[in-house]
C-alpha cells in the first residue's frame, strides 16, 4: 500500500461541514474492507469482526480547521469565522478555496506595508478579510454559510516527510486505513470498530456521540501532538521520526496505556511518550466518559505547525502506530487483562 | 489567459538567481531582436523599428523577484535564512519554499497552542524563523543545500475571475511580459530593451545598463501596489485594479519627467494616475544615470505585492502594453 499517495491525497482534499471530497477519498479505500457505515454530518465507521464480539474501537477524527463566510461584500470580499483554532500570524496573503456554488480560490488580505508600516497582526478572524478578486460578482458564487478551506497542495521533504494542510488528522485517517489493509484478511482474535469521526475541531462533537452509539469495550484514540522545532521546549514536543506518542492521563486507562508501552519495548517499535496532566485536547476526552465510559488510551503522532496549511509529519511514525495497533488488537487488546 | 505571462511568474529567480528567468527571456526575443548578456547578467537587446528613432530610448523590465538566501544550517539539520528584497514577516510564516529550484522547504513556527501571553499576537522576527527540509542532522541537511543558495515562497498561479490573476512574482514578470511581447511585434521605431537584475536588491543591474546603453529616455515597466481593499480610504488605496496602468509623477526614487508624463495621462488609453509619493523602481538609477534621462515608468496596479499571492488583473496588463507602445511612438519620433 502506498502510504505517502494515500495520505498526500486525503491532505489535499477537504472534510469539514458539508465538504466532503476527503470523505469520499476514505470511502473508496474503506469500502475494500467492508460496509462502510455512515452516521451524522462526516462520521463514517467500518468494523472488522473477529473471532469474539469483544470489540476495541479505534478513531481519528476526518474533520480539519476551517472558515466559515458570515459576509459577502459588494466589492467582492469574505468576512470568515473560524472553525477551529486557527493562529492569526500567518493568514497574510494565504490562498484558500471558498466551497460556493463552485469551487474558487481566494486570498487573505495583506495589508500593503504603507497602511501597516508595523505588520500587526489581526486582532480577530472578523478583521482580516478574504479578496476573492470576483468584485460584484462574488454574491453569485458565494453565500454567507458557505465553508472555506486552507488551500494547499502536500509536498514531500527530503524523501519521508509530509507538509500539507489537514494532517490534523489526516496523518491518523491514513493510519488507519493502513491498519485496515493489514487486518481485513486476518483472524482477529477481538472485533475492531473503525470510527472516522466528524467535528473533533469543533469540540469533539462527532466522537461524543458515535461513541455513545457503540458498544466497544475499549477505544484507542489516534491524532496528532505537537512535533519538535528550534522554538519549541524539548519539553512540550515529541520528536518527528521518533515513533508515536503514548498518552499517559489520568484521563486514560492506565492498562491500556501500560500495554501499548510494553508491546512496543517488546517487538523494538519506536515509541515515546507524552503525559498530560488531564485532559488530552483529543477525543478520548469524550469517548472516556461517553454513555457508561469507555477505557480509552491515545497515540498521537508529531507533527509540525499544528493548525496551519504546512502541517509536517514523518511518514515512519504513522507506520511505526500502525505497527504498535495491529501487535495490540492481534494479542488481543485488554480482553484477557 | 496570457500563458507566457503565467509562466514567467512560475520561474523562479530571486535576486542573485535571474538565470532561469533570463534564459526563458532570451529563448524567446532572440529571433526578433539583437540581444546580448552583459557581465551583472541583464538583458540588452536593440530592437530594429521600422524608422530610426528621434531619441535614444531604453525601456526597461527587472528580471528578479523577491526571496530568500541560507545564511546557516542549525545542527539539527533547519535552515537559517535572510530575505532577498522586502517581505513582511507575516508573509513568511508557515510558507513552503523552493530552494534551487529543487529542494522544497517550509518555513517553521511555534503552533499557536503553545504560545504564552502576548507571544501569540505578534510574529517572531524574521531572525528567529527556520526552514524545516525534513532534515533532523547538518550533514543530512548540507547534502540538500549550501550556505548561499536562493530560494522563494511557492505559489501557484490561479485564475480567480475572467480578469483577475493570483501569482507570486507578478512584480516584475508583468513588466517583463509586456516587454518580451514589445520585441516580438514589428515596432514602428529603433529602441533598447532592458531586462536588469538585483532591482529588489536596490536597482543595481538597472544602474549599469542605463550607464552602457546610455539612453536619453526611458521606460520603466513595472508592478506596483494597490490598495484597493475593502475597509481602506479612497485617498490611501493608490491605484485600482482595472483601472488601466498607473503612471507616477514622482516616488521615493524618481521625480518622473512632466512631459513624459503629461503625454501619458493625455494618451486616451485607460490609465490612472497613481495617487502616493511612495515606493520606487528602477527609474530612481536610470533617470540620474550619466548626465540625466528623461523617465516615465508604467506600472501594472497589484495588490498584495511582494506576497506569493499578489493580484493583478490581465486587462491593466493588456493596456499597459499600448501604453507602452504609445509612448515609444510619441517619444521616438519626438513629439514630446
Amino acid at each position: 500500500m502506498n502510504i505517502e499517495k494515500i495520505l498526500t491525497e486525503l491532505s489535499n482534499g477537504c472534510a469539514i461541514g458539508s465538504v466532503t471530497d476527503a470523505v469520499k477519498l476514505l470511502e473508496k479505500q474503506l469500502s475494500k474492507y467492508g460496509t462502510i457505515e455512515k452516521s451524522n454530518g462526516l462520521t463514517r465507521s467500518l468494523t472488522i469482526k473477529g473471532k469474539d464480539d469483544y470489540t476495541l474501537l479505534i478513531d481519528a477524527h476526518i474533520d480539519e480547521v476551517g472558515f466559515v463566510v458570515t459576509d459577502v461584500s459588494d466589492s467582492g470580499f469574505l468576512t470568515v469565522s473560524n472553525l477551529g483554532g486557527i493562529d492569526l500570524r500567518h493568514l497574510a496573503a494565504k490562498p484558500v478555496t471558498i466551497h460556493g456554488k463552485k469551487k474558487v480560490c481566494g486570498v487573505f488580505v495583506s495589508t500593503p506595508p504603507h497602511l501597516d508600516k508595523n505588520d500587526a497582526v489581526p486582532e480577530n478572524i472578523s478583521k482580516i478579510k478574504i479578496d476573492t478578486g470576483l468584485g460584484n460578482s462574488a454574491k453569485d458564487i458565494i453565500s454567507v454559510g458557505d465553508y472555506v478551506t486552507y488551500r494547499q497542495t502536500a509536498d514531500i521533504l527530503n524523501g519521508d516527510t509530509v507538509c500539507g494542510k489537514s494532517l490534523d488528522n489526516r496523518a491518523g485517517v491514513a493510519t488507519l486505513i493502513l491498519l485496515a489493509e493489514r487486518l481485513h484478511k486476518k483472524r482477529l482474535p477481538i472485533t475492531v470498530e473503525f470510527l472516522f469521526s466528524d467535528a473533533e475541531e469543533l469540540g469533539l462533537r462527532g466522537a461524543k456521540t458515535a461513541a455513545f452509539k457503540s458498544t466497544a469495550d475499549e477505544a484507542i484514540i489516534i491524532d496528532v501532538s505537537f512535533g519538535d522545532g528550534p522554538d519549541i521546549p524539548a519539553t512540550k514536543c515529541g520528536i518527528l521520526g521518533a515513533g508515536g506518542m503514548i498518552g499517559m492521563s489520568p484521563v486514560l486507562n492506565r492498562d491500556i496505556t501500560d500495554k501499548l508501552i510494553l508491546l512496543a519495548s517488546d517487538n523494538a517499535i519506536p515509541y515515546q511518550n507524552e503525559v498530560m496532566g488531564g485532559k488530552t485536547s483529543t477525543n478520548a476526552d469524550a469517548v472516556s466518559i461517553c454513555g457508561g465510559g469507555i477505557p480509552s488510551g491515545l497515540i498521537s503522532i508529531p507533527l509540525r505547525n499544528m493548525h496551519t496549511d504546512v502541517e509536517t509529519v514523518k511518514l515512519d511514525d504513522i507506520i511505526s502506530v500502525a505497527d504498535l495497533l495491529e501487535k495490540y488488537i492481534l494479542s488481543g487488546g485488554l480482553k484477557n487483562a | 489567459m496570457l500563458e507566457n505571462f503565467k509562466e514567467f511568474c512560475e520561474i523562479n529567480s530571486p535576486s542573485g538567481d535571474e538565470k532561469s528567468i533570463r534564459e526563458r527571456i532570451l529563448s524567446e526575443i532572440s529571433p526578433f531582436c539583437e540581444c546580448a548578456t552583459d557581465r551583472n547578467g541583464n538583458i540588452i537587446a536593440f530592437k530594429k523599428g521600422k524608422k530610426r528613432s528621434a531619441v535614444k530610448l531604453m525601456v526597461d523590465a527587472h528580471l528578479d523577484e523577491v526571496g530568500i538566501i541560507i545564511s546557516a544550517v542549525t545542527p539539527d539539520g533547519f535552515l537559517k535564512f535572510q530575505v532577498l528584497g522586502g517581505i513582511k514577516p507575516s508573509v513568511l510564516l508557515c510558507r513552503k519554499v523552493i530552494i534551487n529550484d529543487s529542494v522544497v522547504g517550509v518555513i517553521g513556527c511555534k503552533p499557536i497552542h503553545l504560545t504564552e501571553g502576548e507571544e501569540g499576537k505578534k510574529l517572531p522576527s524574521t531572525d528567529a524563523l527556520y526552514i524545516d527540509i525534513g532534515c533532523s542532522t547538518r550533514a543530512q541537511a548540507e547534502n540538500l543545500v549550501s550556505i548561499g543558495d536562493s530560494g522563494v515562497i511557492m505559489s501557484d498561479f490561479v485564475a480567480l475571475s475572467d480578469n483577475c490573476v493570483k501569482a507570486k512574482a507578478i512584480d516584475d514578470r508583468a513588466g517583463c511580459y509586456i516587454l518580451v511581447e514589445l520585441l516580438k511585434k514589428s515596432s514602428e521605431y529603433d529602441f533598447y530593451a532592458t531586462f536588469t537584475v538585483g532591482e529588489e536588491l536596490g536597482c543595481r543591474g538597472a544602474k549599469t545598463a542605463a550607464f552602457t546603453v546610455n539612453p536619453e529616455a526611458a521606460l520603466v515597466l513595472e508592478a506596483t501596489t494597490a490598495a484597493d481593499i475593502d475597509g481602506v480610504s479612497d485617498e490611501n488605496r493608490v491605484c485600482v485594479l482595472g483601472n488601466g496602468p498607473a503612471v507616477s509623477f514622482m516616488d521615493r526614487g524618481t521625480v518622473y519627467d512632466r512631459d513624459l508624463f503629461s503625454a501619458a495621462v493625455n494618451s486616451g488609453i485607460p490609465c490612472q494616475v497613481k495617487r502616493a509619493v511612495a515606493g520606487g523602481n528602477n527609474a530612481g538609477e536610470i533617470h540620474l544615470s550619466r548626465e540625466g534621462v528623461r523617465t516615465l515608468a508604467i506600472s501594472v496596479p497589484c495588490r498584495y505585492i511582494h506576497t506569493p499571492s499578489s493580484i493583478c488583473d490581465i486587462r491593466d496588463i493588456e493596456n499597459a502594453e499600448r501604453l507602452a507602445v504609445y509612448m515609444i511612438n510619441k517619444i521616438c519620433s519626438g513629439e514630446v
